[in-house]
C-alpha cells in the first residue's frame, strides 16, 4: 500500500487524477478500471454501481457508468478510450466492494483500449504519478480523515 | 465570490428539471456558480437516477390522472412535486466546494436553514442532508456531479400534498399506504403548517432564501439570465428527460420501504408461520419501532391482544432476539394464544421489514 495523505494509491496503477479513477493494463491487453480510494472516500458507502453496457465504445474521460452513495450521485469517467468487454457483476450486486476493496473486488469494468499507449501517456503512474496525485490533493486541500 | 441567481418564476414541469440539468452540463471552467429558483406550473412525480419507475410508482394511477413522471440525475427516492414548492438548485464549480459530502451539505444548507429561521421556523441541518424542525423534516436535499459541475438541490416547502404523495407510490398494501400517509403527516412539515397566517408570501420567502444564500456563502449575488449556450443544452435535455427510454430504464437502487425523513422509514414484510401468514407494517425511527401493525390470516385469542402487543412494542429495537423475548413475555402475561404462531414468528415478520424489498 502506498499511503498518500491517508489514501491508498498504488504506484503501479495509472490514474486520471482529477477524476479519481484508475486503470491497470492486464496481461491480455485489456484495461481494468475503477474508482480510486480517494473517490470512494468522497462518496462514502456506495449503494448502486451501474456500469454502461458491454459492447459500448467510450471516449477517454466519457462516463463509463454511474454510482450512487447515500447522499450523492455521479459518473465514473473512463481513464482510457475503448470498447467495454466486461463489467464486474459482483460489484453491481455488492456495490460496497468499491469502498472495501477499490483496486481489487471493487473494479468496475474491462475495456479493450483503442489507443492504450497514447492514453497511458496522459495518465499519472509510478512514483512521479503518485507525486502528481499528491500535489493535486494538496492543492485541493484534500486529505483522508479515517 | 459571485453567484449568479436565475430567478425563473413558474416554469413548465419538465423545465423545472431540464433547466438545472442543462445549466450544470453547460458549465465550463470559469463559468459562474449559479443558483436557480423556480416552481413547476404542473404537478409531477420525480424519481431518483437509479430507481425503477414500475417498482416505485403507481404508473397506472399517474397516467389516469395526467401526472407526468420524470427521472432526475440526482439520487434518492421518488417525490411528488408541485407549484407549492420553491425549488433551488445550487450549481457550483467543483473546486469551489469542500472535499467531503458532509462539508458540502453543511456549507450549502446553511442558507436555507438561515432563511427558515428568519421566517420564524426553528430549522436545523440534520446531517447528512435533511432540514428539520422539532424532529420533522421541512426539506430534503440531494447532491450530484453533473458534467463539470457539482450540484446540491432542495426546496422551500410552502405547502405539501400529503394525500397525493402517498397515492402515487406503488405500495404492497393499502395498510402500508395508510401508514406512509400518516407518517408523512407526522414527520414532514411545511412553512404554512409551522407558521399559519404568519407565513411569508412566496416572494418574501424567495428573497429570504437569496439573501441567506449570499450571506452564508460569503458571496455577492447577481441576477442573471440563461445564456444561449445553456438554452441549447436545456432544449436537448427536454427531449431526453421526457423520453420513455430514459424514464423507464432499469434501475439498480433497491431499498426496503419508503424513507420519510432522515432515520424514519415505513416498511412491510410477511413471514409464513405454520398457523398462517404474519404481515408486519413497521414505522422505524432510528433503529427502533415507532409504530407497528400486525395483520395476516393467523388467529389470536383474545383478538384485542394484538393491538395491545403492537402498542407495547413501540420503542423496542428492531432486533429479532429482543423482540422474541418481549413478545413471548407479553403473550404469557396476557394469557394470549396464537395457534401455531410463536413469538419468534412475529419477531421474524417484524425484523424481515429491514431487508424486504
Amino acid at each position: 500500500m502506498t499511503d498518500v495523505l491517508g489514501f491508498d494509491l498504488p504506484a503501479d496503477l495509472y490514474y486520471l487524477v482529477e477524476k479519481h479513477v484508475w486503470a491497470r493494463l492486464e496481461p491480455d491487453g485489456l484495461v481494468r478500471i475503477g474508482m480510486t480510494d480517494v473517490a470512494q472516500s468522497l462518496a462514502k458507502t456506495i449503494i448502486v454501481v451501474r456500469p454502461k453496457a458491454v459492447g459500448k465504445t467510450l471516449a477517454r474521460a466519457q462516463s463509463a457508468g454511474t454510482v450512487e452513495s447515500g447522499k450523492w450521485v455521479g459518473p465514473v469517467p473512463a481513464p482510457v478510450a475503448g470498447e467495454i468487454v466486461a463489467v464486474n457483476g459482483e460489484v453491481v450486486a455488492t456495490p460496497s466492494l468499491v469502498n472495501s476493496d477499490p483496486y481489487g473486488k471493487g473494479w468496475m469494468m474491462l475495456i479493450r483500449p483503442s489507443s492504450w499507449e497514447s492514453d497511458a501517456a496522459q495518465l499519472a503512474t509510478g512514483e512521479a504519478g503518485i507525486a502528481t496525485y499528491r500535489a493535486f490533493l494538496e492543492a485541493q486541500g484534500i486529505s483522508c480523515e479515517r | 465570490m459571485k453567484i449568479r441567481i436565475l430567478d425563473l418564476g413558474t416554469v413548465p414541469w419538465l423545465r423545472s428539471q431540464s433547466i438545472y440539468h442543462g445549466v450544470a452540463y453547460a458549465m465550463r471552467p470559469g463559468d459562474p456558480d449559479t443558483i436557480t429558483l423556480m416552481n413547476p406550473a404542473e404537478p409531477y412525480v420525480c424519481v431518483g437516477l437509479h430507481q425503477e419507475v414500475e417498482k416505485e410508482i403507481d404508473v397506472d394511477y399517474c397516467r389516469a390522472n395526467g401526472i407526468p413522471i420524470v427521472r432526475r440525475e440526482v439520487g434518492g427516492g421518488a417525490v411528488y412535486l408541485d407549484k407549492n414548492q420553491l425549488f433551488w438548485h445550487a450549481i457550483f464549480q467543483r473546486e469551489h466546494l469542500p472535499f467531503s459530502i458532509e462539508e458540502i451539505y453543511a456549507k450549502v444548507l446553511a442558507g436555507p436553514v438561515a432563511a427558515h429561521r428568519a421566517m420564524g421556523i426553528d430549522a436545523v441541518h440534520r446531517p447528512v442532508n435533511d432540514l428539520q424542525v422539532g424532529g420533522k423534516k421541512i426539506g430534503g436535499t440531494g447532491a450530484a456531479s453533473i458534467g463539470g459541475a457539482f450540484i446540491v438541490v432542495g426546496s422551500l416547502i410552502f405547502d405539501f400534498d400529503y394525500t397525493l404523495m402517498a397515492r402515487v407510490l406503488k405500495v404492497p398494501s393499502e395498510k402500508f399506504r395508510d401508514k406512509v400517509y400518516q407518517t408523512l403527516n407526522e414527520y414532514l412539515t411545511t412553512i404554512r403548517r409551522e407558521l399559519g397566517d404568519r407565513a411569508p408570501s412566496w416572494e418574501e420567502g424567495k428573497q429570504l432564501l437569496i439573501r441567506h444564500f449570499a450571506e452564508t456563502l460569503g458571496a455577492q449575488v447577481e441576477l442573471g439570465t440563461i445564456t444561449d449556450r445553456e438554452w441549447r443544452v436545456i432544449e436537448e435535455l427536454d427531449g431526453v428527460l421526457a423520453s420513455d427510454a430514459w424514464t423507464y430504464q432499469r434501475g439498480g437502487l433497491v431499498r426496503a420501504g419508503v424513507k420519510i425523513a432522515e432515520g424514519v422509514h415505513v416498511r412491510e414484510a410477511a413471514h409464513k408461520a405454520p398457523g398462517g401468514l404474519v404481515r408486519a407494517t413497521v414505522r422505524e425511527r432510528d433503529g427502533a419501532i415507532d409504530d407497528l401493525v400486525l395483520s395476516g390470516d393467523f388467529f389470536c385469542y383474545p383478538p384485542e391482544a394484538i393491538p395491545a402487543l403492537e402498542r407495547s412494542l413501540i420503542g423496542t429495537p428492531l432486533e429479532e432476539e429482543v423482540l422474541t423475548t418481549r413478545i413471548a413475555a407479553f403473550l404469557t402475561e396476557r394469557g394470549a394464544r396464537l395457534p401455531r404462531v410463536e413469538a419468534a414468528d412475529l419477531a421474524k415478520a417484524i425484523t424481515l421489514t429491514q431487508t424486504a424489498t
